[in-house]
């Protein structure tokens, strides 16, 4: 039922959504890793702000999120001037969609991940080091072995937050058919451009991939919570 | 439970209450983005004589007509064009005798303030890599842009270039922000942003003809109210308004 309402354009647009979900997690999991492992390790000052700040994509309404990367990027700033000047627009184009999505995902994952790498004991971490590891030696070793289902999970809900990211994306990006037109977007305007059926047909594409990033992502996380 | 729980529970109650009760004075005026200031200015003089009080849900008129298709609460649809108010004649919504044609606009291109670019005829609009429009598809500044690039022979090597905003004004605030290098809006929008200029103005015979309409709601449970707001638009006073904002007024049906 879904192939006579979608149309190659509808296919186009899904690849789209899921290339810059991917790209967007790929992008985000060295800086945030480090930040995950960085805030399990700390114990200091400024942690719990440091943590609470971070959460704040989770909470704010994305609309939020793009009110400030609007007034970040756009074309009356210096940052944005110079960005465009590169050839390197953020407003009204995928990169927009890029930032927006990874921006709202990246929390998702830091949060994951630094409950994975807290579980890790520290004491395995440092027998590895005496026993004569580099510290990236024990990283890869020791920690990551032991903290990659929690690590993979957080990063299958960035991917799937990313996915289905809506409010940033459309204030940042716009919403243009065959270049920052994402699946969550292309709902909302068939929608208004009362194609009620490619909508939905959009919504069903959607609530199945969802669903699997999601499943994958609780399998995985109850194996880990089983093995710890 | 403990008092002090009840006494909490109960102010709650009420507060939800009182806000979620709906008021039988208002009249809910569902109006195309682009008549916000004009409509802002007019409002407060009908509120004084009927003490109705008006509010206003504004947006791109195909948006509001889908809202009021869905059976949102509406008592007037003051539409930018004649094709949203069709729909809703065609469902029953609106009585076709009340249909009221009552404004025209005129449609510019605009640059943001200190861009130094020139439109001088219409070709020069390919020298721009972005082009702000309410949805070509749907929304009527935006469908009104397209018809006259289509007419011009334009539209097809402007297509791809086109960033689709959700009404007029978000094409008036890509452009103001910069985000775009140009726009097409309406020149009433235009007049209301000092971070734009205008670059070109369209002229009345090459555009398409455009037209808003008014009218009261066949299903609102004030309808009368609603038919005398819509009498309001029409009058002397309500006429100024809409020529200093720089509509043109219609007369007649």
């Amino acid at each position: 039922m879904a192939g006579e309402v979608l149309g190659a354009d509808d296919l186009r647009l899904i690849a789209f959504t899921l290339q810059v979900a991917a790209l967007g997690t790929l992008l985000i999991l060295p800086p945030g890793l480090a930040l995950a492992l960085a805030l399990a390790r700390y114990r200091g000052p400024g942690k719990g702000a440091l943590e609470t700040l971070l959460a704040l994509p989770l909470v704010l309404p994305p609309t939020a999120i793009g009110i400030l990367l609007l007034e970040a990027f756009s074309g009356r700033t210096p940052l944005g001037r110079a960005l465009a000047a590169l050839g390197l627009e953020v407003i009204f184009s995928w990169r927009g969609v890029l930032l927006a999505t990874t921006v709202m995902a990246f929390p998702l994952l830091v949060r994951s991940a630094r409950t994975a790498f807290e579980e890790v004991d520290p004491r395995l971490v440092g027998l590895a080091r005496t026993l004569g590891c580099s510290p990236l030696r024990a990283f890869v070793r020791v920690t990551l072995p032991l903290a990659w289902r929690g690590i993979l999970a957080g990063t299958l809900l960035a991917f799937a937050r990313a996915l289905g990211e809506f409010g940033a994306t459309i204030m940042v990006a716009g919403n243009i058919p065959g270049r920052t037109q994402t699946a969550a977007l292309a709902i909302f305007h068939a929608h208004q451009l009362g194609q009620d059926g490619r909508a939905a047909a959009l919504a069903g594409v959607m609530v199945a991939l969802a669903f699997v990033v999601l499943w994958t992502s609780e399998a995985l996380a109850r194996r880990h919570a089983a093995r710890a | 439970m403990t008092p002090w729980r009840r006494r909490w529970g109960l102010a709650v109650a009420l507060w939800l209450g009182a806000g979620l009760a709906a008021a039988a004075t208002e009249l809910h005026v569902f109006a195309a983005a682009s008549l916000a200031e004009a409509l802002g200015d007019i409002a407060p003089g009908f509120e004084r004589t009927s003490g109705v009080r008006i509010v206003l849900n504004l947006g791109g008129s195909n948006d509001l007509a889908r809202q009021i298709r869905a059976g949102a609460p509406a008592d007037v649809f003051l539409s930018a064009d004649t094709v949203q108010m069709d729909l809703l004649v065609s469902t029953g919504a609106v009585a076709r005798d009340d249909v009221n044609a009552w404004l025209s606009n005129v449609l510019v291109v605009v640059l943001p303030a200190g861009s130094p670019a020139r439109v001088q005829r219409p070709e020069d609009l390919l020298a721009f890599t972005r082009l702000a429009l309410a949805d070509p598809e749907a929304v009527p500044a935006g469908v009104y842009a397209r018809r006259w690039l289509q007419a011009l022979g334009l539209w097809e090597r402007l297509a791809a270039r086109v960033v689709p905003l959700l009404n007029v004004r978000a094409a008036l605030q890509a452009v103001a922000a910069e985000n775009a290098p140009a726009g097409i809006v309406y020149r009433t929008d235009a007049a209301l942003s000092s971070a734009v200029r205008v670059a070109y103005e369209v002229p009345r015979a090459q555009g398409p003809p455009i037209t808003y309409v008014a009218a009261a709601l066949a299903r609102s449970p004030q309808a009368a109210r609603a038919r005398a707001f819509v009498q309001h638009l029409r009058g002397s006073q309500a006429t100024r308004v809409f020529e200093r904002h720089g509509f043109i007024v219609l007369h007649g049906r």
